[in-house]
């Protein structure tokens, strides 16, 4: 598929690697030409220099026989006149990012009136799952499906742990919940296990199942933790004001400490229930001041990574329950080792929405429809949800006699509101949510995991 | 420096070479020129060296352009210690190192040789030597990447390394895919020129030695006295075109494709090109006209002829240049430095460098006369980056260093300063003939091994342009603490 790919900043960068890595042609269009120099010799792309917003640019990057075109400059309206100008041109499918929260309002109209295919808030969208995890501090990591039917959440088995050196197949006996290890990171090694792996002390374990019943299972476990309900957010930025909006309406206590004071005012104007504080947030005094030892949960969102780190292995060190670093350097893969287990990036977020839209548009001539895609354990693991269409040549056949390729899992099955973790006999129906679970490769289709 | 990705990388060339070797095999075993054994030795030495190169792919298997370029050289040099084996087996070139200059000189589509009688080879040997040239024109990397089932990313540093032009662009976003065009742009135009030469009476035999010769810009022939010996004007007309054709940058031919024809002819580097070539060809014809017993069609025909066959670094002769007028013997030496065009399969420094240094030359006088001014090189009116015309600068001095080197180490055996000269910027360019000794009826048989062994290394470094081979002699390649 040929795509387009504007403005090599972060998530340019990143959504460049991921296609990249699922077979796509890329022509990457920016100003800066060494930038695309190194775009070019580090990735399989073409690169054309200049204005992504022109038509001298577009045409010379091929803008009328591309299939999708993601705009993802710096600036908003830069994005949305890419995208208009590329599908005139011929382009049939543009990705915006549009990030100003004055244009969150109209962003049906952007979609509907302008034609643009899909809108990506990367900030807004990393609030969302700093927010999920928030209302259930017991995993490092939520991912939900099945519009939250279903989730699967990541933890870390300490050495304290009861789970330590037990066998899989003792799991539910021990655990009382009915939930299912889809995925178990050791080291640097990921496995997709079956019923006779034995967890170790220090695995990080991805476990699927409903809200409830991972709760049961946390609680059995001895990972459980209390409900938040005090959250200090530091840095007001984007990111920063959708969460305390978020949180803030579900009736959290929100502290919010920012270090521009005209931002502060900005802030206490938009957010009516939230505490603003203006300060430096990385200053250990103010943090003390302001009562971190009494919070539940610490979001670090500032602009500069390592401040964000330093912070939160503050609170860390504090105790605090839940801890959440943003950090936009996502490629160190230390951070766990740090002991800093939640760890968000914008770019990754948004890079898996598109990666999403990109494979369903990949896969249009197919016929299951990929409904949620997640990347788990540093993005070497994907649960994919897909619903299975009428009249699929495997319905009906029991998982027994079906022939899965080896390193994929069926993680659940919904059907009619009902969670099924699907043994030998179990057999998929049409209209059923399917959660496929993966190490190593790329399904587009519910047709991919067979042999 | 990743030694073990390095060897698993030339280890897969070797098992193409060997791939590529049993055609020249199957020939063997239709003629029945007793060439068989050799081939089959050669094919199964680099088999077996291959295999035992590729047994394991490595872990890490990251490529940086220190890597690229020492891929590129040393797969360079092997292939040709293993090409030479089937000439230096069946005996028909006694010493190995003329074996080994004879292949080097067909990889880099040098053409010179030094065989005093190449009809004395048998048609197997003389079908590799110039399919040597054939592999080596559009470079045996890049066809390994259009061939590899998925491009590392890092595959750019290897084609970067073997392409020549100052600045390598891909046709299309993946390399894989730029690969495959470019290959398949060459063995179109190549079958189009056999037929052509077929048609107009030439053995079919010798269509497709001379084809292969003429898209590699090699120019080893089948006769002794090269073109000349078909008297053939149609042939000779049919190869001069061609010859020129392959001389062009391979992207024009990808926009023709494409629909971009327009933008294609509006090529600044095209236009010097066929300038340069109109230019030489008018010059060399009044000379020959005024100064020898040649009517005005045969002097334009033997100059058209010529100049194409230099400019384009080929070395196909249709004459014996050696007994023009002197005027016209240096503007082939002219030739012979500027070589075609960037991206295509010639050699020489290249018509874009040429510009690129003509116009950087302009552009200085000009701030010399108004030291505040600042202009940029523009070449399609686009700025040519800062960097580049610099490294431009610097290809050109080292070019020149490295012959005045060369001549140097040449001159220990004594030959005049117009043989010894040319002989090295010949092999220097990829050309083939030189003047004097070396000229269109002579031949590089009687240099001293040092003499063979610094020619093909010029072979190497000219095809290669410089950065490669230089590099595999510096010691911050390989020293530690720089890696």
């Amino acid at each position: 598929m040929n795509i387009i790919i504007v403005g090599l900043g972060k998530l340019g960068l990143t959504m460049t690697k991921q296609l990249v890595k699922e077979g796509h042609s890329i022509t990457v269009v920016d100003t800066n030409n060494d930038k695309l120099t190194s775009a070019v010799d580090t990735y399989d792309v073409m690169g054309v220099c200049g204005n992504g917003a022109t038509c001298e640019a577009l045409e010379t990057a091929g803008a009328a026989k591309a299939k999708l075109i993601i705009a993802a400059t710096a600036s908003d309206e830069m994005n949305i006149l890419c995208c208009l100008i590329a599908n005139r041109m011929g382009t049939e499918n543009t990705i915006a990012r549009v990030r100003n929260p004055d244009y969150a309002a109209q962003m049906q109209f952007l979609r509907n009136e302008l034609g643009i295919s899909m809108i990506v808030n990367p900030e807004f969208e990393t609030a969302n799952e700093i927010s999920r995890i928030i209302r259930f501090p017991s995993a490092a990591n939520l991912d939900s499906f099945a519009r939250g039917k279903i989730e699967i959440a990541s933890i870390r088995i300490h050495s304290d742990n009861a789970l330590c050196d037990t066998p899989l197949y003792d799991l539910r006996k021990k655990s009382k919940a009915k939930v299912l290890v889809c995925a178990v990171q050791r080291n640097d090694e990921v496995f997709i296990p079956s019923g006779d792996f034995v967890i170790r002390c220090d695995d990080t374990i991805s476990i699927t199942g409903t809200r409830a019943e991972l709760s049961l299972f946390m609680k059995q476990t001895g990972v459980y933790k209390q409900r938040i309900k005090n959250v200090m957010i530091i840095g007001g930025g984007r990111i920063g004001y959708y969460l305390a909006k978020l949180l803030s309406d579900t009736g959290r206590n929100i502290k919010l400490i920012e270090n521009n004071d005209k931002r502060c005012y900005n802030l206490a104007d938009m957010l009516d229930d939230v505490t603003v504080v203006h300060g430096d947030g990385t200053d250990q005094d103010l943090l003390d001041e302001q009562g971190l030892e009494r919070q539940d949960a610490l979001v670090s969102l500032t602009g500069i990574d390592e401040e964000n780190i330093i912070v939160s292995m503050y609170a860390e060190s504090k105790g605090i329950n839940k801890v959440i670093t943003k950090v936009n350097r996502h490629s160190y893969s230390i951070l766990n080792d740090i002991g800093l287990e939640t760890v968000v990036s914008p770019q990754i977020v948004a890079g898996n929405l598109v990666t999403r839209y990109v494979r369903a548009l990949h896969n249009s001539a197919g016929n299951s429809q990929m409904q949620t895609l997640h990347k788990l354990v540093n993005g070497k693991v994907e649960a994919v949800e897909f619903i299975v269409p009428e009249g699929a040549g495997y319905q009906n056949i029991p998982f027994k006699d079906l022939n899965l390729l080896p390193n994929i899992l069926i993680g659940c099955i919904i059907r009619n509101g009902k969670t099924i973790f699907p043994g030998g006999n179990d057999v998929m129906k049409a209209d059923d949510s399917v959660i496929v679970v993966t190490a190593g490769r790329i399904i587009e289709d519910l047709h991919d995991i067979f042999v | 420096m990743n030694y073990r990705m390095i060897s698993y990388y030339i280890g897969r060339i070797l098992l193409i070479e060997a791939f590529l070797l049993i055609f020249p095999a199957v020939g063997s075993l239709v003629y029945g020129d007793g060439t068989l054994l050799s081939f089959a030795v050669t094919i199964g030495a680099l088999t077996l060296t291959g295999m035992l190169a590729v047994r394991k792919k490595p872990e890490k298997a990251s490529i940086y352009a220190k890597e690229g370029y020492v891929i590129v050289a040393l797969t360079w040099i092997l292939m040709s210690l293993f090409g030479a084996l089937p000439f230096y087996i069946s005996g028909h070139i006694p010493s190995f190192t003329d074996a080994f200059f004879e292949t080097v000189s067909g990889f880099t589509t040098t053409g010179s040789t030094i065989l005093r009688s190449v009809e004395a080879l048998p048609k197997s040997l003389l079908f590799w030597r110039s399919f040597t040239h054939w592999i080596g024109g559009m470079g045996i990397l890049v066809f390994v990447i259009a061939i590899m089932p998925k491009a590392e990313s890092s595959s750019m540093h290897v084609m970067r390394a073997e392409v020549p032009g100052p600045t390598v662009g891909k046709l299309v976003s993946k390399l894989r895919a730029s690969a495959r065009i470019l290959y398949g742009i060459y063995c179109v135009m190549t079958a189009i020129q056999i037929i052509m030469l077929f048609a107009g009476g030439m053995p079919l035999f010798d269509s497709i030695v001379n084809a292969f010769a003429t898209a590699g810009t090699g120019g080893f022939g089948v006769l002794n006295n090269s073109i000349e010996g078909y008297n053939s004007v149609y042939s000779e007309m049919v190869i001069a075109v061609f010859m020129l054709l392959f001389g062009v940058n391979f992207n024009l031919y990808y926009m023709f494709l494409v629909r971009q024809g327009k933008q294609a002819i509006k090529s600044e580097e095209l236009r010097w090109y066929i300038g340069i070539v109109a230019g030489s060809t008018l010059l060399i014809a009044v000379s020959l006209f005024t100064s020898t017993s040649n009517d005005v069609a045969d002097s334009f025909r033997l100059a058209f002829f010529q100049v194409s066959s230099i400019i384009t670094t080929t070395g196909f002769s249709t004459a014996n240049f050696n007994t023009w007028p002197v005027i016209s013997k240096f503007t082939l030496v002219f030739l012979m430095f500027i070589g075609a065009c960037a991206g295509s399969t010639g050699g020489g420094i290249k018509v874009s460098r040429l510009v690129i240094l003509v116009k950087s030359g302009l552009r200085d006088i000009k701030k010399a006369i108004n030291p505040r001014s600042i202009e940029t090189v523009k070449i399609d009116k686009r700025t040519v980056e800062e960097p580049v015309v610099k490294s431009v600068s610097v290809f050109f001095a080292t070019y020149m260093l490295v012959i005045a080197v060369s001549v140097l180490a040449v001159s220990i055996d004594g030959f005049n300063l117009e043989t010894t000269t040319t002989a090295v910027i010949a092999c220097m360019s990829n050309i083939g003939p030189g003047m004097g000794a070396v000229g269109p009826y002579g031949n590089f048989a009687d240099f001293s091994i040092l003499s063979k062994l610094v020619l093909s290394f010029d072979m190497l470094a000219g095809r290669l342009e410089l950065i490669p081979m230089l590099m595999l002699f510096s010691p911050y390649a390989w020293a530690k603490k720089y890696s």
